[in-house]
């Protein structure tokens, strides 16, 4: 067609086609920009909020320092949702722990306690912390993966082969009121902030 | 298409070209798809705007099933939560109920198209009836999507499809088994397993033998049908309706408006099985038999008065019973069985005056649409009064909807962040009708530039372009030209093979096609003259029909019944030759050239 295409009479400038065919790429381009918001539709929205959210014992408490036992261990829903189908899965489930106390257990703030995801960075199964003398660390059923209660850090088994960061388990800040009451901070859900569940997280 | 079009393609042009030539060992190259070049009215394409709303739905519905859950108690919450929660959701939502409620609307207005037209004759039964089974199908995967929101109304309209399935004799006990499970539960995951998978695999199987082989894609229109159901959806949002709780008595719901005409009759308290498996399935059946009920010769429904009266009949029952079947007795002083009985007397009473009143009905319209087409023959045909802007205002329109275009978009993104989703919906369908009327526009334009219209540039220079564009009375310097100037697809319908099938009506066997025999004709034009002597009616007619539909489709259909086909084809092609000097463009001037043909092909 485009034989035909008149002699372009306004001296090499564009042609009457070609502004055409201009316009019409814009008003596609404009009709359809909406659409890439709508990309939104795809991820979970964020269910934790941008505030501290309490650490609820599976009696329902909430963890308190001067309660809570040393070298001692609890699963912990995070984020807690409406649903309980969801708070079964194991995304959401974390390994509450105190320290033993020649790793500093016994002090009555934020850093005897540490907050690990109970999904193994190997292939995902739930590793739990064991208190037995001789052992105090976390292990994994499956393939026996052991991790460092102090830093998350796998340090034998097939997470410990694995490069950074899938070689630490990601980590909820804490902090505790006057009260002695044990909060989660807001996560940073990055490979370099707290972490990705079952990815891991780069020790810093 | 001619070979000197190519040259200045750009690398982009070509690997399309390339892939396109690729499919050339594949069924697709069986489909002829025609991008109209000017508006044409799309009564003559509405089955494939439902085909573009049923892809629409399967997007949209791909996309629900994300975050749908077919569970007994988390249906209901997790379709709340895609309307509520999840960013986009009550766009996905709403775009997806409207959808379906366009799709059967198109799909009923497509039928009815056809049925009047009398396009299921020449061959195009197994059209017809494949049609009619995909309309079923349609509705009931209709049935089922808002049946597996586990609403209230779901629930209602599960236990009257149950309890019909189940007053079907013999069969029906194990029936209602078969589709419905035992207890809801079973019925939430099979109605979502029916929705998702069942229907749509047998609905496109049944699509892949109702598609005719030429195919009109109007991306206008299919646009602006896009942004009617979005614009729908922005102004009319669906709700959810009560969550289905065994202990809470349900309030007095209607069906969607594609099954009150069904419910009309069950509330009629006549014999359930009767009245809600025997009405129906008798209307189906009817609609399947009426290509070979139909026996006339001719095809326009003025030609037809008896099946132009059914047609009449059954969309005036329709009607009543549409609207019976939502009437509800809003006095609520009465018992909820007197506001929701229909007395069956009377209802059938009044279906049975219906049919003489539409019979009388067809024949007045009969009546006055042959006078008025005697009246038309006395006198000229009046000139089209097309809008004649000049270029120069065509590109500012063009600007002005760009900018009208970057308006809506950040009236549509503010509306989002301030949680007016149904704003941003309603907003967005309107960007869909900016973009339809601005694509109008383009390919007005674009035919504007190589038209006989003088187009007066910035110089003061004129310039008068050949074609056979709208509006020029001047004759056209070379045949080979006017048919370059056919669209490319368009083209390939033309230089399709004529209908083999034909040829066995035929008591002469007819060794080659046309368009091979020594004429002066190009190869195209001669081909096209076998597709206006109604071998390839299905695009021509798209074309045509919007002005005047019934003579057209008239005399395409002659040939059909003519035992002398190749003179005709003759006569034709030498009538098309001479009459080239014409207003309209190629397309219409075929249309033309058939309309002029006397009655006398038919023997």
């Amino acid at each position: 067609m485009s034989q035909r295409q008149p002699p372009n009479v306004d001296g090499g400038k564009i042609s009457r086609r070609d502004f055409l065919k201009l316009l019409a790429a814009a008003g596609t381009v404009m009709t359809f920009t909406p659409f890439v918001d709508w990309g939104k539709f795809l991820p979970n929205p964020k269910e934790s909020s941008e505030e501290r959210s309490k650490v609820v014992l599976p009696d329902g408490s909430q963890a308190n320092v001067n309660s809570f036992e040393v070298n001692h261990a609890e699963a912990i829903v995070y984020p807690m949702s409406e649903d309980p189908v969801l708070n079964e899965e194991a995304f959401r489930t974390w390994q509450f722990i105190r320290l033993p106390p020649e790793l500093g257990g016994e002090k009555n703030d934020a850093s005897a306690f540490r907050m690990y995801s109970m999904v193994c960075l190997h292939l995902w199964c739930l590793w739990k912390y064991w208190p037995d003398d001789g052992r105090k660390r976390g292990e994994c059923p499956c393939h026996g993966t052991m991790y460092d209660p102090l830093t998350g850090v796998a340090f034998a088994g097939p997470a410990a082969l694995q490069a950074p960061p899938s070689n630490v388990l990601p980590r909820l800040d804490l902090e505790v009121d006057d009260e002695g009451n044990i909060w989660i901070k807001p996560p940073n859900w990055t490979p370099s902030g707290n972490g990705v569940v079952g990815y891991g997280r780069f020790l810093t | 298409m001619g070979v000197s079009l190519h040259n200045k393609d750009n690398s982009l042009v070509r690997l399309f070209k390339w892939i396109y030539t690729g499919f050339d060992r594949t069924i697709f190259m069986g489909l002829k798809f025609t991008l109209p070049t000017k508006f044409v009215s799309p009564l003559g394409f509405l089955g494939m705007l439902t085909f573009v709303v049923f892809i629409i739905l399967g997007i949209t519905g791909a996309f629900l099933m994300l975050w749908y859950e077919p569970i007994l108690d988390r249906a209901w919450d997790s379709v709340s939560k895609i309307n509520d929660t999840i960013p986009y959701g009550f766009h996905m939502r709403n775009i997806h109920y409207h959808a379906s409620n366009a799709m059967v609307m198109l799909a009923i207005l497509h039928m009815y198209y056809q049925f009047f037209s009398g396009r299921y004759k020449i061959r195009n039964e197994m059209l017809w009836v494949t049609g009619i089974l995909i309309g079923v199908l349609t509705i009931l995967e209709a049935f089922t999507g808002y049946d597996i929101i586990f609403s209230e109304r779901a629930v209602l309209a599960i236990s009257i499809a149950a309890s019909l399935t189940n007053s079907i004799p013999i069969l029906g006990p194990d029936m209602m088994n078969a589709f419905f499970g035992s207890g809801f539960h079973d019925f939430v995951l099979r109605f979502y397993a029916f929705h998702v998978f069942f229907l749509p695999i047998v609905l496109l199987g049944l699509m892949v033998v109702h598609f005719p082989r030429f195919l009109v894609f109007d991306v206008p229109m299919v646009m602006a049908v896009t942004g009617a159901i979005m614009l729908t959806g922005g102004v009319f949002p669906i709700d959810l309706g009560l969550k289905f709780d065994p202990t809470v008595p349900p309030g007095v719901t209607v069906p969607e408006w594609y099954l009150t005409g069904l419910y009309a009759f069950l509330r009629s308290a006549f014999d359930k099985f009767t009245t809600g498996v025997l009405w129906p399935g008798l209307f189906i059946f009817t609609l399947l038999i009426i290509p070979f009920i139909d026996r006339y010769k001719k095809f326009s429904w003025k030609d037809r008065p008896i099946i132009t009266a059914l047609g009449i009949t059954s969309i005036a029952q329709i009607i009543i019973t549409t609207y019976w079947g939502f009437y509800i007795d809003p006095d609520r002083t009465k018992s909820l069985l007197e506001r929701l009985v229909i007395d069956p007397i009377f209802l059938y009473t009044v279906m049975v005056v219906l049919v003489p009143l539409s019979f009388g009905f067809t024949y007045l319209m009969i009546k006055l649409a042959k006078n008025a087409e005697a009246n038309a023959k006395k006198q000229k045909p009046a000139e089209k009064n097309s809008i004649q802007l000049p270029a120069k205002w065509l590109y500012i329109l063009f600007i002005v909807l760009i900018g009208f275009q970057v308006y809506l978009n950040i009236a549509a993104y503010y509306a989002v962040l301030n949680g007016m989703k149904n704003y941003s919906l309603f907003l967005i369908g309107i960007l869909m009708l900016v973009f339809s009327g601005m694509f109008h526009l383009y390919r007005h334009s674009r035919g504007l530039t190589k038209s006989n219209v003088e187009v007066v540039t910035t110089n003061k220079r004129k310039f008068v372009f050949p074609s056979f564009g709208a509006g020029s009375t001047k004759s056209l310097p070379s045949k080979t030209a006017k048919v370059g100037e056919l669209s490319d697809s368009s083209d390939r319908i033309f230089n399709a093979p004529s209908d083999k099938s034909l040829d066995d009506k035929k008591p002469v066997p007819v060794p080659e096609i046309p368009a091979t025999k020594g004429n002066s004709l190009s190869s195209s034009s001669s081909s096209s003259t076998n597709s206006a002597t109604g071998v390839d009616t299905t695009s021509t007619t798209d074309f045509t029909s919007p002005n005047r539909p019934n003579p057209n489709l008239q005399t395409n259909a002659a040939p059909l019944h003519s035992s002398k086909n190749d003179q005709d084809d003759k006569k034709l092609r030498q009538r098309i030759n001479s009459s080239e000097p014409s207003n309209a463009t190629s397309i219409s001037n075929m249309g033309r050239s058939t309309t002029n043909n006397p009655d006398k092909n038919r023997t």
